[in-house]
């Protein structure tokens, strides 16, 4: 190696008060001027290990070395003071304070604007590209501008160690590109060493110099990006080959027609759009952030109180509310399962039971045994249907917001994004699941970012784009790249503009 | 996640802390009455005494308990009581009882729809929305009396309304017969909880003796808490409330109405509160404008005392009680032992803190499982995206 490390981790360990082990012993050493991709499943140890790089939590084993010296911090600003700035996936902004306030905010001193940390963060902004105005409002930017927001807060407080959560989670693909761009920037112009977590691979081959991989709480791979494929990091992230999903061949006949969706349309959101889903069809919805593709389902489950249009099920009128819409059979997976898809202080069974239909007692016993069911069935990791859903790590909790609507009730899926943030084996496990209710008979709706996902188990593929259907594919003669690029706008959908 | 997981957190201070706060003031207080010559302390007449007076608290305490569950708030309960009581003594003279009853019931069951629907379709705050309607009921009350106390003239509707508040119904034998279903399910059930509530209820009812009676208001109390525990615990109803309060977005897309069930809460307040009324006004046949100002503070301290989060999503009425309890109790034993009323401010304050103390420091987190081994690193206990 070139430059002597940063930062030396030597078996670091981490176990909780209860005994759960979170990590066994971690080796890391991260050089200035490189990007190091951090992966690992979800609960594999990557959120303890941040968190103790931070310093918001002690390692209870092992050594941490900063500069070469011992090191052991008690708070965050201790580990923040010394020099890394660690940013969250959740980037903690203050909505209600100008970007500029949100960059200065850990300084002190006692004066709330001033000139010289004005003219300082102003150049710091210039070299990120002036991705937002300094005296904007943080809760008027894009997503993607906070994040540059948060990197700039990174920047100004002089760390040399940028610690990033998944930072490009929630980003569409060109503001990703930006984040990626200044990465490398920061890395390789500026000597910042970067540990970078994302559960993209294709993210971690293209923009990283050496990547670590942990499997429960331990190294299971640390090598240079240069020698790995995503398949070998796969491997190592879920400690076995990743099968592709096996499709079970379409039935003859014709299928029957289950949700029809005629002229469904949302002012501002979404433009008039129409569709028949068949019993037994997974319909893929390709589309990238702000296409329209959430507002679709919204609109569909009568979530979009400003909705019109019709949505019939089985030929039978569905309501224009949810609680309408889910007694009528139809059933949403949201896209952000904190907010919107579970209820923190419920546990597993309660979570599950929540889209009841029916009976106005609670059978608790019946309601355990499903949970207990759905545990078996999706391989939910949980100590038992008591355990709460916050903790579950995410793609447990995720399989819990779907566990949910898997009763003989539910006539149609719609999943928002629902393999967003986990890992790749809960992931797999979804998408089985998916296609197999579907061979069952019961027909989806799928949107997700991850296109690959869609060409994998859908039947046909509706492409979206600034609110509208621009187009429709055929998943098993389209690649993902003519995909992407008709959702990102450059080509033309080959099977013509659907109306 | 074995027995004895469950018997620590149930015995928790988090879990059972409002109960031993009542055990041991109840103790304290008895010993410094004997200590002093006083007649027992824990006699049928002072334990009877301490339920009338929370009686009122009591059921307002347990509709606001359901408010705070399902995330909102209720500030205007003491003034709609008021109104129900101007209402009622305003009426009943006329109508009669029954009917003027009923009058006060719906007034106080609109004003709790008015707040319900400001908060939801307009989206104002409740702790705003119900602070002006605080306010404005106050002013209604002023204007219905014109400043001045009414009263009951016509005796007949008066005796009728004194039977309705103040007939003492003995309760012993019940109380007895209670302890051991209430024990005898927790035998069965595996419920330690509810063995030791069963025990501390026939020890109580054993102290009061055989003639212990209670006034009918602190009947009304328990069974109207006994049917709100009963649709929280075991109904989808009460399922969904917590929802609506826990994550209402994930509610709404679970397929919860959560419209219907916030309003519905604001007009179980507003119908508590107007019982809480009629009950006062039933109680001396007279109203007077400025009756019950204040108590909407007690009421909230109650719930606070009872372990109910302020942010929705949890909270148990039956300690919400246990909670009024502890409040008059405390106020009770200042003047039985003739303590120094200038303290009792500052004492129940300090205890209001201390509670909500505990229940912040001591159950952030429910006690996390140990997981059996080999899940264990699958499921580290930090909460996803919540940043220490």
């Amino acid at each position: 190696m070139v430059s002597p490390p940063l930062l030396v981790l030597e078996g670091v360990a981490k176990t909780f008060p209860n005994g759960t082990v979170a990590l066994a012993h971690v080796d890391l050493a991260l050089a200035p001027g490189k990007v190091h991709g951090l992966l690992g499943a979800n609960g594999a140890g990557k959120s303890t290990l941040i968190k103790i790089l931070a310093g918001a939590l002690p390692a209870s084993g092992g050594t941490i070395r900063w500069h070469g010296e011992p090191v052991r911090w008690r708070t965050p600003r201790d580990a923040r003071r010394a020099g890394i700035a660690t940013i969250y996936q959740h980037i903690p902004l203050v909505p209600t304070l100008s970007a500029f306030e949100n960059i200065v905010l850990d300084e002190t001193g006692w004066r709330r604007d001033r000139a010289e940390d004005r003219a300082r963060v102003a150049d710091i902004v210039a070299s990120l590209g002036d991705p937002f105005a300094l005296d904007a409002l943080v809760a008027d930017l894009p997503i993607g501008a906070r994040q540059m927001v948060a990197i700039a807060q990174a920047l100004a407080s002089g760390a040399e160690l940028v610690v990033m959560d998944e930072p490009t989670a929630s980003l569409a693909g060109d503001e990703r590109d930006t984040v990626h761009a200044t990465i490398r920037r920061l890395a390789h112009e500026e000597g910042k060493a970067i540990l970078f977590v994302s559960h993209f691979l294709d993210e971690i081959v293209a923009l990283t110099d050496e990547v670590t991989v942990l499997r429960d709480g331990q190294v299971a791979l640390n090598a240079a990006t240069a020698t790995l494929d995503e398949a070998a990091i796969a491997e190592a992230i879920a400690g076995r080959a990743v099968t592709a999903i096996e499709r079970a061949p379409r039935k003859a006949g014709i299928p029957e027609p289950r949700l029809r969706v005629d002229n469904l349309a949302s002012p501002g959101k979404l433009a008039p759009t129409s569709f028949t889903l068949h019993a037994g069809e997974i319909i893929g919805v390709a589309g990238t952030l702000g296409s329209g593709r959430s507002e679709l389902l919204h609109a569909i489950f009568g979530a979009d109180p400003d909705a019109t249009g019709g949505v019939t099920l089985d030929g039978v009128p569905v309501g224009r509310f949810p609680d309408e819409a889910v007694a009528a059979g139809l059933a949403l997976v949201p896209e952000d399962r904190a907010a919107q898809g579970y209820v923190p202080q419920f546990t597993l069974a309660e979570n599950i039971a929540l889209g009841h239909r029916g009976g106005l007692l609670i059978n608790a016993d019946a309601e355990r045994a499903a949970a207990e069911a759905a545990i078996d069935r999706l391989a939910i990791k949980a100590p038992g249907p008591d355990a709460l859903v916050t903790e579950l790590s995410g793609g447990n909790a995720q399989k819990a917001v779907v566990a949910k609507w898997l009763t003989p009730a539910t006539r149609v899926l719609l999943l928002d994004e629902p393999t967003a943030g986990i890992d790749i084996g809960a992931r797999t496990d979804i998408l089985r699941l998916v296609r197999a209710l579907a061979d069952e008979g019961l027909p989806a709706i799928l949107v997700s970012s991850e296109f690959e996902e869609l060409l994998a188990i859908a039947d046909r593929i509706l492409v979206m784009r600034d609110g509208r259907l621009v187009g429709k594919a055929d998943p098993h003669t389209t690649s993902e790249t003519d995909l992407t690029l008709m959702a990102g706008g450059t080509l033309r959908a080959p099977a013509g503009v659907a109306a | 996640m074995t027995t004895s997981h469950d018997w620590r957190r149930s015995f928790g201070l988090r879990e059972a802390g409002v109960y031993y706060a009542l055990l041991i003031l109840l103790a304290v207080l008895a010993a410094l009455a004997s200590s002093r010559g006083l007649p027992p302390y824990l006699g049928a007449q002072n334990l009877g005494n301490i339920a009338y007076q929370a009686s009122l608290v009591g059921i307002m305490g347990v509709a606001m308990t359901v408010m705070l569950i399902t995330g909102a708030f209720d500030l205007s309960v003491a003034s709609v009581a008021a109104l129900a009581a101007a209402v009622l003594v305003g009426l009943a003279g006329s109508i009669g009882f029954v009917p003027a009853a009923i009058a006060a019931l719906c007034t106080a069951a609109a004003i709790g729809l008015i707040n319900g629907a400001i908060v939801q379709f307009v989206g104002i705050n409740a702790f705003i929305v119900t602070l002006g309607t605080l306010t404005a009921v106050r002013g209604l009350v002023l204007i219905l009396t014109g400043g001045r106390s009414l009263m009951v003239e016509n005796p007949d509707v008066l005796a009728h309304m004194l039977a309705f508040e103040s007939t003492r119904v003995p309760i012993f034998w019940a109380a007895l017969v209670l302890a051991i279903v209430v024990a005898g399910i927790g035998i069965v059930r595996r419920r330690p909880v509810m063995v030791v509530a069963g025990m501390v209820i026939a020890a109580l009812a054993l102290l009061a003796g055989r003639q212990a009676a209670v006034a009918i208001p602190v009947l009304y109390l328990a069974g109207f808490t006994a049917i709100m525990w009963a649709i929280l615990r075991f109904t989808v109803i009460g399922r969904r409330l917590y929802a609506v309060g826990g994550n209402a977005e994930a509610a709404r897309l679970s397929g919860v109405n959560v419209h219907a069930y916030k309003l519905g809460a604001f007009v179980l307040s507003g119908v508590a509160a107007g019982f809480a009324g009629v009950l006062f006004g039933c109680r001396l046949g007279a109203i007077n404008p400025t009756a019950l100002q204040g108590t909407e503070l007690t009421v909230i301290a109650a719930a606070i005392l009872g372990g109910t989060s302020l942010f929705g999503g949890a909270g148990s009425v039956v300690k919400t009680v246990v909670g009024a309890l502890l409040l008059f109790t405390l106020t009770n034993g200042f003047n039985v032992l003739n303590l120094g009323a200038n303290y009792q401010g500052l004492i129940e304050g300090v205890v209001v803190v201390a509670a909500a103390a505990i229940y912040t420091v001591g159950g952030n987190r429910r006690r996390v499982r140990k997981a059996v081994a080999d899940t264990a690193p699958d499921a580290p206990p930090v909460s996803e995206g919540a940043p220490a």
